[in-house]
């Protein structure tokens, strides 16, 4: 759980899930002031199973350690069924972490 | 234009095939797509990410706070009922303009909500404004804007 901090949940037909993403995010301008190297998350997949719920490119802009929403249906889940959430940053480290679905 | 609908149309006969809901693939815009990720202004960034295009402005909401403090981290909500394609964010403040491009999945729901760092307005000239463009599965455009001012940047570290 160090890098990502997970919470899904059903609510009638929709699971809800807000996810905290460790990571600093660091633009080119601070990495510049910084004397560090630009790195930031470029990319978050979300899948429930094989099935992609949540798919998104993303740029130096979104804050530091990212916090993030999204929705879906329900429809085709059962109980015990996880969402596996992957993030991958410009230095090509990939992280993905899971959670179970509460209220399924 | 006529090339998009075909184009489209053959991507949903092979999406209809499956008879359960398959996954679709991910994709990766920063990939697909480099130059709309270099675009200083979002015009630009909306050329290269769609081409020339026409935006309806409706059916799209955008939720920011009026007046964001702090720069670091603006909450943005983007909504819409429009069976989406893709939907993608700019916004003008930064020194590039693209934020975030969604790949939507067929049936999915549109309310995201993210975070995302912005410089202080009164160093542009005091009109930040967040722009939402969403690719219906119908072929066309839509778009939703949400006017702000950030009062301390949050992109000098």
């Amino acid at each position: 759980m160090a890098n990502m901090k997970i919470k899904a949940k059903a609510r009638g037909d929709v699971v809800g899930v807000k996810v905290l993403a460790k990571h600093d995010m660091l633009t080119y301008d601070q990495a510049k002031a910084k004397g560090k190297k630009a790195n930031f998350i470029t990319h978050i997949t979300a899948k429930v199973g094989d099935k992609i719920v949540y798919d998104v490119s993303t740029s130096q802009f979104w804050s530091k350690n990212p916090q993030f929403k999204f929705k879906f249906k329900k429809d085709g889940f059962k109980d015990g069924d996880k969402i596996s959430i992957t993030w991958t940053d410009l230095s090509g480290k990939t992280v993905t972490e899971d959670k179970k679905i509460k209220g399924l | 234009m006529k090339r998009r609908k075909f184009l489209g149309l053959g991507l949903m006969a092979v999406a209809a095939m499956p008879a359960t809901l398959s996954a679709i693939s991910s994709i990766d815009f920063r990939a697909t797509k480099p130059d709309a990720w270099k675009a200083k202004t979002v015009d630009d960034a909306i050329k290269a990410l769609y081409g020339e295009i026409k935006a309806e402005e409706s059916g799209v909401t955008v939720k920011a706070p009026k007046v964001a403090s702090n720069g670091g981290a603006v909450p943005v909500t983007i909504k819409s009922d429009i069976a989406a394609k893709t939907v993608a964010v700019f916004q003008n403040m930064d020194p590039e303009s693209a934020v975030a491009v969604f790949n939507v999945p067929e049936g999915g729901i549109v309310d995201y909500f993210l975070k995302i760092k912005l410089k202080a307005t009164d160093e542009n000239g005091g009109n930040g404004v967040i722009t939402v463009i969403v690719e219906g599965r119908d072929g066309k455009f839509y778009k939703g804007t949400m006017a702000l001012q950030v009062a301390k940047g949050g992109c000098e570290g």
